[in-house]
């Protein structure tokens, strides 16, 4: 056998190999007292496109694609969404302080008007999490009605 | 054969070890650093904050003083209004590295507050303040090469130092302008040490757009 061959060989098998080594999931069937949706009226069009495009790495419950589980992307991805849930957790939101609420709404406003969220790394994989010109539009009048809101 | 298959599960055994380990280690490096970085700049903040505090006070020293300083002795929010206007005058200069370094600055001082010190009935409030003035301060320190996403963080940052300041008086005499423009015409507010406009938000561009909205002192 040659030297490459050998080679091709012994990574295919690394890479067989780390797929039995799966972080573990970002899954609850909970819904917590705290979750954003329990704590404010999220109205329907607001609420389908945080689930489509945010929820994955802001909430306790991704939802997983099937390419998802193939390594070493969910290490990436794992890796993702616990920063992800560091910088705001939909499901914990009404654990903030108002302070904290009312300028998360101002920053995710701000984000996703300047394109910075969904993260393009994100969306080049996850296409349907995209927001439209009409998504953006929905939910940075919603954020911003929000933040007025909490005084 | 059977050497082949030995050697590649040997292969495999050093991969997961060596992937496990790096994870640790880095995890301990990351560690290592903050505290390296708090305490290589605590010495420097301490004496900046020493030449800087008594100097814009010079009629009125003792109130002055008094009022950043409350009875419980040792808790001051000098450090962190001073801070606070480093990084600002910062965005003042279009400065984006500069107002990173203020912002961590700022993140290591808040750190090192001791919270016994922190009268009893303001805890929670401060915590809450505090609190929020640590992620913007992080996030404008981690944003080095984005001004704009400085700025809007900068406009959270001044309402939690107004708010601190009312709350605990100010250490110095302070202004809080008001930025009609800023967020889609929401507006914004910042404090300043001086009478002069100075927008932080927009700097060389409108340096001067703004209005003395309050005076501290």
């Amino acid at each position: 056998m040659s030297l490459t061959k050998k080679i091709i060989l012994g990574l295919t098998i690394i890479l067989i190999g780390i797929q039995f080594f799966q972080p573990l999931q970002n899954k609850s069937d909970e819904v917590t007292a705290s979750h954003i949706e329990k704590v404010y009226a999220v109205p329907q069009n607001v609420k389908a496109v945080l689930v489509q495009s945010c929820y994955d790495c802001h909430s306790n419950n991704t939802h997983y694609p099937w390419y998802s589980r193939i390594q070493p992307g969910s290490w990436y991805m794992a890796q993702h969404i616990k920063k992800g849930k560091e910088e705001l957790n939909f499901s914990n939101f009404g654990e903030y302080s108002p302070r904290k609420q009312r300028n998360k709404f101002r920053a995710m406003a701000g984000q996703v008007k300047d394109g910075e969220m969904p993260l393009s790394s994100y969306t080049l994989i996850h296409r349907n999490a995209v927001l439209s010109q009409e998504d953006k539009q929905v939910l940075v009048k919603w954020f911003g009605v929000m933040e007025d809101s909490i005084k | 054969m059977k050497n082949i298959t030995i050697s590649i599960f040997a292969v495999i055994t050093v991969f997961i070890a060596a992937s496990c380990n790096q994870s640790s280690t880095k995890n301990n490096e990351l560690s290592e650093n903050n505290t390296t970085a708090t305490s290589g700049e605590q010495a420097p903040s301490q004496s900046k904050v020493n030449d800087t505090v008594p100097l814009p006070a010079t009629p009125d020293t003792s109130i002055g003083k008094n009022a950043g300083e409350t009875a419980t002795g040792g808790f001051s929010i000098a450090p962190i209004v001073a801070d606070y206007l480093s990084l600002k005058n910062a965005l003042v200069s279009d400065d984006a590295n500069a107002a990173a370094d203020a912002g961590k600055k700022l993140f290591a001082t808040l750190n090192k507050v001791d919270m016994k010190t922190v009268p009893a009935d303001n805890h929670k409030k401060y915590m809450d303040i505090t609190d929020d003035i640590k992620e913007n301060a992080e996030h404008i320190g981690d944003n080095a090469g984005k001004i704009d996403h400085q700025r809007e963080h900068l406009a959270s940052l001044s309402e939690d130092i107004s708010d601190l300041i009312t709350l605990f008086g100010s250490p110095q005499a302070l202004y809080q302008d008001h930025c009609p423009m800023f967020n889609d015409g929401k507006g914004a507010i910042w404090l300043s040490e001086s009478k002069a406009i100075k927008n932080p938000y927009y700097g060389s561009k409108m340096i001067t757009c703004g209005m003395v909205e309050k005076t501290f002192n």
